[in-house]
This record gives C-alpha cells, sequence and structure tokens, in this order.
C-alpha cells in the first residue's frame, strides 16, 4: 500500500510534517494561507484515515505476531556494525498497524482536523502555532502507528515540546504553571520508560538474517539461515515473545522482581498519561490554561497514548506482572472514575469540571482492561475512541461559550435555552453522551467495559457503577445551571454558534449518534485483536502464535 | 636512537603543528600588531591542519618519547574533541563583541588559546604521571589567564585569581598523590604502576590504604578538571566571569582532556591487564582498590548537586556552568562503567556535547553581545525578535536535557544502556530523574523566550552571515545526530582502544 | 653494604656535623661581649639604612625573570655540548628548535617594550579645582524643575 513510493503510514504520521515545513515557508502576514494549510494537512489525513478504515482486513488480529499486523513498513534505520564487545545495533523504522491502532489513527486524524477548524479564531503568532500544532500532530500519529519501541519512544517525546509551547504562548492566565507542569510530569514518566526500555533491549535477543529480516529464538533454534546474526533489538513484537527473551538476563523469566519494577516503571509512564488517579494532577491545570484546540487534542488524542501505551507494550510484553497487578490495577481505575466524578461534581468552572470528568472516563478504560477478557478490552477501546469524541466535543462547547461570555464561571449563566437554542442542542447531545444515555455511544463502551470488569472483580466493578450515577448527577446539574432558569441580564446579547462551531460540533455529534445505534463499524475493526490480546493475557502467548515474527 | 626519536616526532606530528601555531602567533603579533584577524585566521588555520593531522592518526596504536605519551585511537579521538572545540571558538571569539571592544589586543589570546589546547591534547595521551602533571599545569596555566583576560570587568580578574588558587590547591594534592603512588611503585608510568601493583598490594593493609590515599588525591586532580563535586567550587564564578568564549572551550575542550586523562590514569593503573574481559564487557579491577564505588558517589553527587543549584541561577552564563557540572556528572557514570561500552557511551556524550554545550554558549555570546547582559530577564520576548536565534537557543538547551529527536537523547541513552547493561541500574535511575531537575530550568529560558515578551519591545537581534552560518554548523550535528547516529557510534566504538590495555 | 641513598645520606650527615659543630666550638670558645653596632644587620660593611622591606620598581621583576629564562638556557646548553659528537646533526636541530623557541620569547618581550628602561616621568601631585568641595552639579530633572 503506497503512494508515490512511500508507505500510507509514512504519509499519515509525516503528513503533518510537510505541512509545517510549508507553514515555516510561508509569510506570517498571510494568516488565512497558514490556517488553509494546516487545514488541507488536517483534511488529506482524514482522506487517509478513510482509506485505512476501507482496506483494513477485519480478520488479521496483530497484537505479537508480524503477519498480523497491516500495513508494514520496515526498513533499517539505525545499523551499528558489531564490535568484539557490543553487539550490532539495529533499529527499525517499523510501522503497523492493528485492531488497536487504527481505532486510534482514526481518532487521531478525525480530532486534528476537529483542532484545526477550532484554531481558526486564533490570532497570536499563527505561524509558530500551525507549526507546533503540526509537529504535535506528527508525534500524536507516530505513536499510534509505530512497531519499533525505539521509534515509539522518539514519536512519543517528539510531541512534548510542541505540547509545552501550545499550552504555554496560546493558554490562559496562569498558562506557564500549566505547561511546566505537564511537561515536568509527562519527563518523568517519559525517563523511566526510557530505562524500561533499555533494559528490555538488553534482554530480547532475535536474530537477524543478511536483509534485515528479524527472527525469533524458536524459529532459529528449527533451522538457522546463512549469515544469522544474534542482535539484541527494539522491535516490540520481538519482546512479546516469552521466547525471545535471555536466560539470566534482567527482565528474563516470569514473576520475577525485575520484571514487576520494569512493569511498574512503564505503567507510571503510561499512568501519568493516562492520567490515573494519584498521577492525575497536571491534567486540570493544563485543560484549564490551554486554548480549546489544544484541550481537544489533550482530551482527544493525548490521554488515549497513555491507555494505548499500556495496551500496545505494557501488557503483552509483561502478561505475567499485568496478571499479578491486575486488581490494582483495575482498584486505581475504580478511585480514578469515583474520585474524579465526585472532584467535578465540586467544580464551578466549567472548564475544570470537563477535565475532572475525563478523569473519570478515562478510569472506565482502565477498569475495562484490567478486566482481561474480550468483552472488557473492547469496552476499553471503544471507550478511548468515544472518549476522544465526546469530550472534544465538551471542550469546543466550553470553547464556544467562554469566546462569547469570557468566563467558565457556570453559576454564572442561566436560561441560555432560548438565548441559544443550536448551542443547547449540541451540548445536550454531547452531556448524555458522557453520562452514558443508551442510543448514544458512551453508553455502549461504558456497557462493555463494566460487563467484562464484572466477571473478574465484582466487588471493584460494582463500587465502580456508582460512578454512572454521579456522572449524571453533574452532567445534568450543569444543563441546569447553564440553560433553565431565570436568564441574567448580562448574558441577553449572546449570539448562538456560527456555521464554523456548528459544523465541528455536528460531525462529532453525528458520530456520537451513529456508533450509539451501530457501533458494529468500530467494533469489527478491534474484535480479532482483542480476542487474542485477552487470550494473550489470560493464558500467556502460546509459542504457536509467535512463530509468525 | 635519532631514528627512533624521529618515529616518535612523527606520531607528535598534530601536537607539533599546534605548537607551531603557538609560535607563529606569537610572532605574527608582533608583526601586524593592530589587526588581529591576521592572527585569528592565523590560529584557525593552525587547528584545522592540527585536525587533518589528526585524522590520519586512526587506527595508530603507540607509546612514544619512551612511555611519556600515548598515541592510540582513544587519545585521537578525544584529541579531535579538543581541536574542534578550538576551531569553533576561534570562530566565536573573531564574532565576540566583549573581546573585539576598541583597545583590547588580541594577539596572547589567541596564542594562549594554542597553548591551551596544546595542554589538553597532551593531557589526552599523557601515559605518565609527570607528563600529565605537566599537561594538566600546561593547559590550567594558559586557561588562568585566558580567564581574566577582559581585565576591565571586575569578575574576569575575580575568575582568573579564583582558578589559579583552585587550580594550585588541587594540582598540589595530585603531585602528592603521584608521589605516594610513585613512592609505592618505584615509576611514574602508568603501565609499570599497573605491573608493580600485585607486589605492592601483597604489602599488606597499609600499602593498599596508601593507594587508596594516593587515587583519591590524583582524583581530586582529575575532579577539579572536569569540574565534578566537591572540587567544583572555582566552576561558576570561573564560568561566569571568564570572557563567554573561553568558557565555551574550558566547558568542553577542558573537560575532554581531564576525562580522557582520568580515564586512561584508572584503566590503565587499576584495571588487571592479564584478565579476560567479562562478559559483560566489564573489566576486573585489582584486587583491594574499589574506587569505582567513590566515583559513582562522584557522579551522583555532581548531576544531583550541579542540577539542584542551576535551577536557583539567574545569569545563563552560571546556569550552564553549574549544568555543565551535572553533565560531568552524567559522563562520569560512564566512568563508573569503565567497560569499553562505558567509554564508548562517555565519547559519544562527548560527541555531542561539544556541538550542543558550544552551541548554546554561542548563543548566550551572541544574546549578551547586543543586550550587555546574560540575565536570564534579559532573554524576554528574544522568541518574537529573533526567532532563529531563539529557536536555535532552544534546540541546543533541549539537546542539552537529552530529549529526542536531537542528539543529546543519544549521548544519554548510550550511559543509561551501559549502567544497565552493566547492572547500574540504581544509578540510571538517579541519572534519568535528574534529567528531568534539569528539564526545570532549561525550560525557564523557554519560557522567558517565548512565554513572555518585554513591555517595550526592543529591535531584534540581526546577526551577520557568518553568524548564521556558525549557528547552522552547531545546529545540524545537534539534529542530524539525534536521527542518524551510526557514524558517530561507529567513531566511538572505533576509538576505545587504549594503548597498553588488553 | 651501603645503598646509594645510604651514601647520600652519610653525606648529609657529614655536611650537617660539619656546619653544626664549627658553629658550635666558636659558639664555646668567643667571648661574648655584645654592643649595638655588632648587633646590626650585616650588609658588606657598609651602616645599615632604613627597613628591610624597601619596594623594589617591578622592572627589576621583569629582568630576573629574563635573566633566568637565559640562564636556565646554559644548563640545558652544557650537557648538549658535552655530548655533541655523538649525536650529529640531530641534536643541533633540536637546540636549533629550542633556542628558537627562546628568540622568539625574547623577540616578545623586546617588541612588547619590556626591556626598554626608560624613566617614568615624575608624577607630580596636582591640585584639582572642586576637590573637597561638595559636588554640586544639578541633574537634568533638577534643572527641569
Amino acid at each position: 500500500m503506497e503512494i508515490a513510493g512511500i508507505g500510507i503510514l509514512s504519509w499519515i504520521t509525516f503528513l503533518p510534517v510537510v505541512g509545517m515545513v510549508v507553514v515555516l515557508m510561508l509569510p506570517k502576514e498571510k494568516k488565512d494561507w497558514l490556517r488553509w494549510t494546516a487545514l488541507v494537512v488536517a483534511a488529506l489525513q482524514v482522506v487517509l484515515g478513510a482509506f485505512l478504515f476501507m482496506r483494513f482486513d477485519r480478520s488479521l488480529a496483530g497484537i505479537n505476531t508480524e503477519s498480523g499486523m497491516q500495513f508494514l513498513e520496515k526498513f533499517s534505520w539505525i545499523d551499528v556494525r558489531s564490535v568484539s564487545w557490543f553487539g550490532r545495533l539495529h533499529i527499525e523504522y517499523f510501522l503497523g498497524i492493528d485492531g488497536i491502532s487504527v481505532v486510534m489513527v482514526l481518532l487521531t486524524a478525525l480530532i486534528s482536523f476537529i483542532a484545526v477548524i477550532s484554531s481558526w479564531n486564533i490570532e497570536k503568532s499563527l505561524k509558530g502555532y500551525f507549526a507546533l500544532f503540526l509537529l504535535l500532530d506528527t508525534g500524536m500519529m507516530g505513536v499510534f502507528v509505530s512497531l519499533d519501541f525505539f521509534l515509539f519512544y522518539v514519536f512519543w517525546e517528539v510531541m512534548l515540546l510542541p505540547m509545552y509551547f501550545l499550552i504555554g504562548v496560546w493558554g490562559g492566565p496562569r498558562r506557564e504553571y500549566a505547561a511546566i507542569k505537564f511537561f515536568l510530569y509527562t519527563l518523568l514518566g517519559s525517563v523511566l520508560m526510557l530505562l524500561a526500555m533499555i533494559a528490555l533491549y538488553f534482554s530480547v535477543n532475535v536474530y537477524i538474517d543478511p536483509a534485515g529480516g528479524l527472527h525469533s529464538l524458536a524459529e532459529a533454534a528449527r533451522g538457522m539461515g546463512q549469515g544469522w546474526e544474534k542482535i539484541y533489538t527494539f522491535n516490540m513484537l520481538a519482546m512479546m515473545d516469552p521466547g525471545n527473551f535471555v536466560p539470566g538476563s534482567l527482565l528474563a523469566g516470569v514473576d520475577t522482581s525485575m520484571r514487576y519494577l520494569a512493569y511498574g516503571a512503564l505503567f507510571i509512564a503510561f499512568a501519568i498519561k493516562v492520567p490515573i488517579f494519584p498521577f492525575h494532577t497536571w491534567l486540570p491545570d493544563a485543560h484549564v490554561e490551554a486554548p480549546t484546540p489544544i484541550s481537544v487534542i489533550l482530551a482527544g488524542v493525548l490521554l488515549k497514548m497513555g491507555t494505548y501505551g499500556l495496551l500496545r507494550i505494557s501488557f503483552p510484553i509483561f502478561p505475567d506482572a499485568m496478571r499479578h497487578f491486575a486488581w490494582e490495577l483495575a482498584l486505581l481505575g475504580v478511585i480514578s472514575m469515583v474520585y474524579g466524578a465526585l472532584v467535578a461534581m465540586a467544580q464551578t468552572d466549567f472548564k475544570k469540571l470537563i477535565a475532572y470528568s475525563s478523569v473519570s472516563h478515562m478510569g472506565i478504560v482502565v477498569l475495562g482492561m484490567s478486566s482481561m477478557n474480550t468483552q472488557g478490552l473492547t469496552g476499553a477501546v471503544f471507550q478511548m475512541f468515544n472518549h476522544g469524541t465526546i469530550t472534544a466535543m465538551l471542550f469546543l462547547i466550553v470553547g464556544v461559550i467562554y469566546d462569547r461570555a469570557h468566563t467558565r464561571g457556570l453559576n454564572e449563566f442561566g436560561g441560555l435555552m432560548n438565548q441559544m437554542p443550536r448551542y443547547a442542542g449540541a451540548m445536550t447531545v454531547a452531556f448524555f453522551a458522557a453520562l452514558g444515555l443508551p442510543g448514544l455511544s458512551g453508553f455502549i463502551s461504558e456497557m462493555f467495559s463494566l460487563l467484562g470488569a464484572f466477571q473478574t472483580f465484582q466487588t471493584l466493578t460494582i463500587i465502580g457503577a456508582v460512578t454512572i450515577v454521579l456522572t449524571a448527577g453533574y452532567m445534568l446539574w450543569v444543563l441546569q445551571r447553564v440553560f433553565l432558569g431565570p436568564l441574567p441580564e448580562k448574558w441577553k446579547d449572546l449570539t448562538d454558534m456560527n456555521g464554523r462551531e456548528t459544523f465541528m460540533l455536528a460531525t462529532l455529534g453525528i458520530i456520537v449518534i451513529f456508533f450509539g445505534i451501530y457501533p458494529a463499524p468500530i467494533l469489527n475493526l478491534m474484535n480479532s485483536s482483542l480476542n487474542t490480546l485477552a487470550a494473550l493475557l489470560q493464558h500467556g502467548a502460546p509459542a504457536a502464535m509467535t512463530s509468525g515474527m | 636512537m635519532s631514528d627512533h626519536l624521529l618515529n616518535d616526532l612523527s606520531l607528535f606530528a598534530p601536537e607539533t603543528a599546534i605548537t607551531l601555531t603557538l609560535v607563529a602567533a606569537i610572532l605574527a603579533d608582533l608583526i601586524f600588531r593592530r589587526t588581529p584577524l591576521v592572527v585569528a585566521a592565523l590560529v584557525l588555520a593552525g587547528f584545522v591542519v592540527t585536525g587533518l593531522l589528526l585524522l590520519g592518526q586512526t587506527g595508530v596504536n603507540a607509546s612514544i618519547f619512551t612511555g611519556m605519551i600515548a598515541v592510540d585511537s582513544f587519545a585521537v579521538f578525544f584529541k579531535t574533541i579538543v581541536v574542534l572545540a578550538g576551531i569553533l571558538v576561534v570562530v566565536f571569539s573573531m564574532e565576540s563583541g566583549e573581546l573585539n571592544s576598541p583597545g583590547r589586543k588580541l594577539g596572547e589570546y589567541y596564542a594562549l588559546l594554542c597553548a591551551a589546547a596544546l595542554g589538553m591534547m597532551l593531557m589526552a595521551g599523557a601515559s605518565n604521571l609527570l607528563m600529565m602533571y605537566i599537561a594538566i599545569e600546561l593547559s590550567s596555566l594558559s586557561s588562568y589567564l585566558l580567564s581574566g583576560y577582559t581585565r576591565e570587568a571586575p569578575d574576569s580578574s575575580e575568575a582568573s585569581l579564583k582558578y589559579l588558587i583552585y587550580g594550585a590547591v588541587s594540582s598540589g594534592l595530585m603531585l602528592y598523590g603521584i608521589s605516594l603512588m610513585y613512592g609505592l611503585s618505584g615509576s611514574l608510568d602508568l603501565r609499570a604502576i599497573n605491573r608493580a601493583l600485585p607486589q605492592v598490594l601483597s604489602g599488606g593493609g597499609a600499602a593498599s590504604f596508601t593507594l587508596l590515599i594516593a587515587g583519591v588525591l590524583a582524583l581530586a586532580g582529575f575532579g577539579y578538571k572536569i569540574s565534578a563535586v566537591p572540587f567544583h567550587f572555582w566552576t561558576p564564578d570561573v564560568y561566569e566571569g571568564a570572557p563567554i568564549t573561553i568558557t565555551a572551550f574550558l566547558s568542553v575542550a577542558s573537560k575532554a582532556g581531564g576525562f580522557a586523562m582520568m580515564i586512561r590514569f584508572f584503566k590503565v593503573t587499576f584495571i588487571d591487564a592479564g584478565a579476560v574481559a567479562l562478559p559483560a564487557g566489564t573489566w576486573a579491577t585489582l584486587q583491594g582498590f574499589h574506587w569505582v564505588d567513590l566515583v559513582a558517589i562522584l557522579a551522583v553527587l555532581s548531576m544531583t548537586i550541579g542540577n539542584l543549584v542551576a535551577v536557583w541561577q539567574n545569569n545563563l552564563k552560571r546556569l550552564l556552568a553549574y549544568s555543565s557540572i551535572a553533565h560531568a556528572g552524567y559522563m562520569l557514570t560512564g566512568v563508573v562503567v569503565l567497560s569499553n561500552q562505558g567509554l564508548a557511551a562517555i565519547m559519544v556524550y562527548f560527541g555531542v556535547y561539544l556541538f550542543m554545550n558550544l552551541g548554546a554558549f554561542y548563543c548566550v555570546m551572541l544574546i549578551a553581545d547586543k543586550t550587555g547582559s546574560e540575565d536570564i530577564d534579559e532573554y524576554k520576548g528574544i522568541g518574537g525578535r529573533s526567532p532563529f536565534l531563539a529557536v536555535a537557543l532552544a534546540v541546543f538547551l533541549v539537546s542539552l536535557t537529552g530529549l529526542p529527536p536531537t542528539a543529546g537523547f543519544i549521548g544519554k541513552l548510550y550511559l543509561f544502556a551501559a549502567l544497565i547493561n552493566s547492572g547500574w541500574t540504581w544509578l540510571a535511575i538517579v541519572a534519568a530523574l535528574n534529567s528531568v531537575i534539569a528539564l526545570y530550568y532549561y525550560v525557564r529560558v523557554f519560557r522567558n523566550m517565548f512565554l513572555r515578551t518585554e513591555e517595550p519591545s526592543s529591535p531584534g537581534i540581526t546577526l551577520s552571515w557568518l553568524q548564521n552560518a556558525a549557528l547552522v554548523v552547531l545546529l545540524v550535528p545537534t539534529l542530524l545526530l539525534g536521527l542518524y547516529f551510526t557514524p558517530l557510534v561507529q567513531l566511538a566504538q572505533a576509538s576505545v582502544r587504549l594503548f597498553g590495555t588488553p | 653494604m651501603i645503598t646509594d641513598f645510604g651514601r647520600v645520606l652519610i653525606f648529609l650527615i657529614v655536611g650537617v656535623v660539619f656546619v653544626a659543630g664549627g658553629l658550635i666550638v666558636a659558639w664555646l670558645l668567643r667571648p661574648n661581649r655584645p654592643y649595638p653596632s655588632k648587633l646590626a644587620t650585616y650588609e658588606c660593611g657598609e651602616v645599615p639604612v632604613g627597613d628591610t622591606r624597601v619596594r623594589f620598581n617591578v622592572r627589576f621583576y621583569v629582568v630576573a625573570l629574563i635573566f633566568l629564562i637565559f640562564d636556565v638556557e646554559v644548563v640545558f646548553l652544557f650537557p648538549w655540548a658535552v655530548v655533541y659528537k655523538n649525536l650529529g646533526w640531530f641534536a643541533f636541530i633540536e637546540m636549533l628548535v629550542f633556542l628558537g623557541m627562546l628568540a622568539v620569547g625574547y623577540a616578545y618581550v623586546w617588541r612588547k617594550g619590556d626591556l626598554d628602561w626608560d624613566k617614568p616621568a615624575p608624577k607630580v601631585p596636582r591640585y584639582e579645582k572642586g576637590i573637597g568641595v561638595q559636588e554640586t552639579r544639578m541633574t537634568e530633572e533638577e534643572i527641569a524643575v
């Protein structure tokens, strides 16, 4: 699957970099040119995403087999020949997607597109804004498509700096604080991930043939080809095969304390991003201070990188540690759910409320993941997608009212229902979706998550289910405070949403309603991958599955 | 006899070239008294020729002048770092407004720069304790003078004096260590000491205690050169007071020389030459001398104190001084490993540190030349006024933090990999957490450059084409080596060979 | 069996005994009749004048340094001359390099004017107007007011 000799995943990942170069070359007075460049890039990403969606083979599982991955691109990137005391360093440019990543790629393309439209009314140094925005886009896309840990890490970090500046330069009054807090938290997680990555590197051996193909140790045991060389590797799929771990190396074996430690380091890295309960404090600050489009990106895509990392890296590489800590993981998920909901209920700042509701909703994802069965995982991944669309809507809604009223104080509003009918409609859809009303997409994913989790952790799930009531409570309360009651005098001349805003919210709203009624298109995408992942988590990797690497 | 000597001299060609440059610079200064550009161009050419001669020494593994100096790929690598730093610093100096103020004579400045570089090159190769001492003194004495070169600036003289006093004390300590070492082993040659050590250590507790003392005292000398905690007290004052060009030179070249000498000293002297390399690539140290823990402690202290103190600095030169202390700490973790992998990691780190640190100092110099101050408040709004300069500085600082896709990440990656592979996981964790602290103070610069705007917006900083070109020359490797580091790693891996070790 | 350093030790002991012995014997034999001029510092027979801590002109220091350098040069030249016949051209060139470097230093010192012994013009203390008087010049703002 190539366009002009370059694979489609490379296109979708690096198209924004091309856009960035164009943006940097445009004169900064031509504001509309800058905007349209970004929009064209984002639109092309959506087109490529639609193409992926259509061509994606629903029957292939992926997860830990290369043959199950689709749209593969694999080239040697760094290749340092071995010396007597140090093995050959071989890092691949290795892209591919399976059922989990394809959902995230689609989400990223969609949300980026919406975020570009939402950036239309930004005026301050537009050139820098779009350059950074597009770089961020590449980082996000790259994380979801890379199958080499090193490459994954590079993309993971590439996204940090643009995010810092996007919050720090274009943000609200406390933007400096929020930006540095976000940066420090994420970097703390990243360095732990780096250490875990290096430890994994020195624990996993594979054979490389002269053509650059990798072969698992099991495969080599069956018959070595000519000129095969034993190397360490950053290849994620190789790391998922327990047979590739060098006996006696740092992370070899099952249920060793070193494996738990490495799992813990990776967990912190991803948990900060999700964010899971004790690591969540950067999120409200970042969200409140970020400009609307960046909040949308942050909630819509960046948070998913944490849960995606857990699903793509932590779980398949450390299934033993995952099983061992599954209850604790579920517990943290439940705490995030309940805590997030309770704190959200106490907020009077509209944006902060949405931010905490994110913590609560991502808790559902974590609970669903920890169940280790297909329902739970399906619920989790689908919830990631739905949270992306629904929360994006919620932040856009906050943006709409903030642009007009220049305040986010919930208690200052009232009676806007008649003043802004279109706005009220969009907001109602989004809020009902967020609280899990049947018929909207949020319901299905929450249902699946809880259903799956109930099979594994009854008590925790029952406690967690309380959140649904709490969520309904604060969401409806917001609707009441904003739309019902008397209209304060000062909001008499608020205008309803303009065409641009309506377009964004309508697009997302249609998606939310459509997948609420008919979720099959998305569920089919990930079904086979998640079955495999569930089997892997429950029984460890069966030997037969890894041979295709 | 003379044939032998001539052969040695041919291997000494780079040092000879730089010495001739030094002499020529002095003479040129006497002839062209009013045009320092002539001297600068001459010195630049001299450095380039030296670099070319170094290229010709690839793969040499010899010992010259009756064991005084080793010419091996390890030394050549560090000499190359020194020479590259020299070339860049000469270019910086030609551009520096601070140095090129009217009425200042710059002839001696360039000549002394050559002398300092010569000392540092000798440090990289010295394989005899006496030679080491002389090399240290040569580079130090030149550095004392250079750091006080802008006499009218009060902190410049202070820097020079502080540097001199600290230098005198630590070289005195080192000399004492050397004399103890000589007393124990009866030789000043590193390999001869190595051979004599088993016999010395068999002498019982007193002998090994003396050896420990001697090692610690020698460490004081090296620690001073690489500005590791607790021998770092001179660093902030000297870095702040000295002309920026010299600060940049000291932070890279002097450190390179110091590290090369330290590694050679410990590795050749204390590693059991007869031992077979252990599986993980670590080496068997001679029994009874566990200085590794000592170096690990130094590394942790340097990183942590350097970074924590840097957080509170408002002067960019001082901030970078503390950051360079922290970087010495990171590199020391490679010395802790001391396997070939550790050495390769240090060299990779130096390869990228050269560009990113000189780049950061260069940006600070360009800004200080316009604003007249290195205070962090002067950086407010620079991102809007001179975007290229600000972005360049941001890239260098990001690289110093160690974030991909910049070269600094590769340096850190290799160090951490060496640490984890040899079982120093806790040290790797400390180093990794330290880079998070480091981010905080580098980001303060970003914040002022991009997030804040100065109220009365002052005019932008316009750069000459030469300044732009110099920035690009520094930027390209900083970014490119982050994305494609194969050549650097190959070079480092090929350069770990030390003369006299298996 | 006496080692090399043992001989040095004996030499040292003999030296110390010789000097100390002379002093001790003189102290035992001589009559003790002190008077002021006898207790004064010996300055080659001259009557001592002033403090020992006089300030020298810094030029003496430069001259002393230059002298030292060229004096030490001879220390290297002498052994070279002794074995010159065995070494041949190589030694000749080597010494030329050495002397060349010294010559560069000499040229440097000369050109920089450190060999000039011009007398500094005596500084006549000048009294300027206004010294001791309160500075009364007003700043521009004050004038404006």
